[in-house]
């Protein structure tokens, strides 16, 4: 693959510079034009996504190393740029709408939000142990001021501050783990690592065993607490509560496709060399977390009475099942993750998004704000109903196939147990789904009236709803999709 | 001192004195001073392995600790924002009495 | 005796003797006082790695920025300086477990590995040009202008979250 230097690598990094001079835009153009309320600042950095969407698309994947080894663009990383993109353009949608949100902040708030999306360009693309961490940290600090960003609110200062004592400390510890492997390898280019690791083992043995096992744990800590695996889940659930809602959405789905992405791009070609793995046994251990992650979200959700926290530890679970397919470290896995992580995008938004609904019209976050939906709003139930059945992996809805896919992929490599595991866990989350579903079909509510939604969320809703639905009937164009997303990321 | 080892012995110290604040502490700013314990002890193990690992004219390991300490000066103004915020909703700092958030 | 490992070794017990204080002792303004001589005596073990410019950035943002920063937290938090620090029995047992079990593991990494180091230290005659030169013209220019994003972000978000207040007026 070419290596790129800083001046030519700069037409290839117009989407990053674009989402960046939108960012600075929206900050200069909110402060001379503040009365609007930020509906304006939130029209510029939809624009500003839209033009990085098409320059993302337009540059392509051009299979090339950028500024000297720090960034590689290929079609993995497209992938996940365009999910990014689509994720907060709708967060931004949602925000628009969004009454929690003190309007004359606005401005701030989606300056903060691009940013967020140039760390997780990066962090989808970086092939350095710098700029993995840099790029970790850009996401984590800007994201911590969203989830604070609730101007009356304690709930999210609280969210705010625990996300940010766990955080700090996570990326304190991947930091000390990057330092060890700097100090193994001499490097800190993630492909260099990989080889001078190779070179290690098989010259020096047993030696670096030890050393290479615990610096790849401490990093671990960093990349799980952004998909928030077990043991590092434990921020999730009150900052998922306590956020806006809108930004609980993306981190869920945004932050953890971005983590998903860094995961396998340093557990694939960083420490991925076949001498690595096969002197620890990483796999047992991934399997393990990833059982344990559904396991853990998926028994804590049960009691929930919070919709907004029981679908934190419902993503926390999800987090678990996608974790399945990267245990493996196969091409297959690796295809299952992104094939689910685009199914996820439109379920879990779609369900975030009925909760903002409910949470604004109704003023209620709990399942009791939920009863007897289907007669007060017809559409809004029954969409709900759909994403809770396609969350649970129900056929014929989409989440039935990106679960088999990912069930296949651990079948495949005989790691039966966890296969099980992972079924048992199904089982179990049908239960909290159901029980939204039974409240809002069968329960009836105090106020029979119906609940008006404007058209826009009508639309808005639609649009999620026909994806979970049609992806589980035909989905042969994203497999093929998400199969060329693949790209050279396991060469 | 002019061995890698005292340096590493000395960074790990002061990773896990760091640890043992962030664990044990009880007063968000004692958090705090832990996690600047464990970013130093990052920066020092870089700037070591700088000196003795890679070769002499490759400062790749001590650029990264200036990274890192201006990530830590980002991260604890943040940090001390989100405890003042923290301090007028709450009037205290210890995480476990600002707990509304439970289930 | 030799001074230069002398100096080493003071410097090495200051910086671990003073985060010892940091972490156990129980006034906080004390534990931030101690910071600073960790802070400094680790800027020491730097001039010893010959990393002149990051001894003198450790010196400036470190105990000139972070610790006035923590040092003002203490006092808009606390209203009084000698605000005590509360530690549960249970909470230092886990939490002393842990961490002894973290510092033996780390340990036995430091002992078992066999370092590559280098055969021949030599001495660098001032890092700075170098590191202006890796920063502007080589492959740390992409860091750089990510790290000023950084910088960007969190200036942004402190104020934001800490004006809070004079909104609340409005």
């Amino acid at each position: 693959m070419d290596t790129l230097n800083n001046v030519q690598s700069i037409r290839y990094f117009i989407p990053e510079l674009i989402l960046v001079a939108f960012a600075a835009g929206v900050i200069i153009y909110d402060l001379i034009g503040r009365q609007e309320g930020g509906r304006r600042a939130a029209h510029l950095s939809l624009a500003g996504l839209a033009a990085a969407l098409i320059a993302v698309l337009l540059v392509g994947a051009a299979d090339r190393s950028l500024f000297l080894g720090m960034v590689q663009l290929d079609s993995f990383a497209v992938f996940f740029k365009v999910i990014i993109l689509i994720t907060t353009a709708v967060t931004i949608l949602f925000s628009m709408g969004s009454e929690e949100l003190d309007p004359r902040t606005k401005g701030e708030y989606y300056a903060l939000l691009l940013a967020v999306t140039l760390g997780m360009f990066l962090m989808a693309s970086s092939t350095h142990l710098l700029m993995i961490y840099l790029s970790i940290e850009t996401v984590s600090l800007a994201s911590y001021i969203l989830a604070g960003f609730l101007t009356h609110s304690p709930r999210s200062s609280e969210a705010a501050f625990k996300y940010i004592i766990y955080g700090a400390v996570a990326s304190g510890t991947m930091l000390f783990g990057i330092s060890l492997i700097f100090g193994l390898t001499g490097t800190g280019d993630v492909v260099q690592v990989s080889n001078v690791l190779a070179e290690l083992f098989s010259s020096g043995g047993g030696d670096y065993q030890l050393a290479v096992l615990v610096s790849i744990i401490f990093v671990l800590a960093g990349v799980g607490y952004k998909i928030a695996s077990v043991p590092f889940h434990m921020w999730s659930p009150d900052v998922y509560e306590g956020a806006p809602i809108p930004i609980t959405a993306f981190l869920s789905v945004a932050s953890k496709s971005a983590g998903f992405a860094l995961f396998i791009r340093l557990f694939y070609s960083g420490f991925g060399s076949a001498n690595v793995i096969e002197s620890v046994d990483w796999s047992l251990l991934l399997a393990v977390v990833a059982a344990l992650t559904m396991t853990v979200g998926n028994l804590a959700a049960l009691p929930q009475q919070n919709v907004k926290r029981l679908l934190a530890y419902s993503s926390i679970a999800h987090g678990g099942y996608v974790l399945m397919g990267g245990v493996l470290l196969t091409a297959e896995g690796v295809h299952a993750i992104l094939f689910y992580l685009i199914i996820y995008l439109f379920m879990n938004l779609g369900a975030f998004f009925v909760v903002i609904l409910i949470a604004e019209r109704i003023g209620s976050e709990t399942i009791d704000g939920y009863r007897g939906l289907v007669t007060r709003a017809p559409l809004v139930a029954i969409s709900m109903g759909i994403f809770l059945f396609s969350l649970t992996g129900i056929p014929p809805l989409s989440g039935f196939i990106g679960k088999w896919l990912l069930f296949k992929a651990v079948l495949t490599e005989e790691f039966y147990w966890l296969a099980i595991v992972g079924l048992l866990n199904s089982v179990v989350s049908l239960y909290y789904y159901v029980r939204i579903v039974k409240a809002m079909f069968l329960d009836s509510s105090d106020e029979p009236n119906p609940v008006s939604f404007s058209i826009g969320s009508r639309a808005l809703l639609v649009v999620f709803v026909v994806p979970t639905i049609i992806l589980g009937l035909y989905w042969t164009p994203v497999y093929q999709l998400s199969k060329a997303s693949l790209g050279k990321i396991l060469g | 001192m002019n061995d890698l080892t005292p340096y590493l012995v000395i960074s790990t110290t002061l990773f896990c004195l760091g640890i043992f604040a962030v664990l044990t502490r009880r007063n968000a700013i004692s958090i705090l001073m832990g996690i600047e314990l464990i970013l130093n002890a990052c920066n020092l193990n870089f700037a070591a392995f700088s000196r003795f690992v890679t070769p002499p004219d490759d400062i790749s390991g001590q650029i990264i600790s200036i990274f890192g300490i201006v990530l830590a000066a980002a991260e604890a103004a943040v940090f001390l924002a989100i405890i003042l915020a923290i301090y007028r909703e709450f009037s205290t700092i210890s995480p476990d009495e600002t707990d509304t958030l439970k289930g | 005796m030799e001074l230069k490992p002398l100096v080493f070794y003071v410097f090495a017990l200051l910086t671990i003797g003073s985060a010892v204080i940091v972490v156990t002792v129980r006034n906080i303004v004390h534990a931030a006082f101690s910071l600073m001589v960790t802070l400094f005596s680790i800027a020491g073990l730097y001039v010893f790695l010959q990393a002149d410019f990051l001894a003198a950035t450790q010196v400036i943002v470190y105990v000139g920025g972070i610790l006035v920063l923590i040092l003002f937290g203490v006092m808009m938090t606390s209203g009084r300086l000698d605000m005590k620090l509360k530690m549960e029995r249970g909470q230092l047992f886990w939490g002393g477990l842990v961490t002894i079990l973290i510092f033996a593991l780390l340990l036995g990494v430091i002992r078992r590995t066999p370092w590559n180091v280098q055969e021949e230290l030599g001495t660098v005659e001032g890092t700075t040009a170098q590191i202006g030169k890796a920063i502007l013209q080589s492959e740390f220019l992409l860091p750089f202008e990510v790290a000023s994003v950084i910088l960007l972000i969190a200036l942004i978000g402190a104020v934001l979250i800490s004006r809070k207040e004079v909104r609340e007026d409005e």
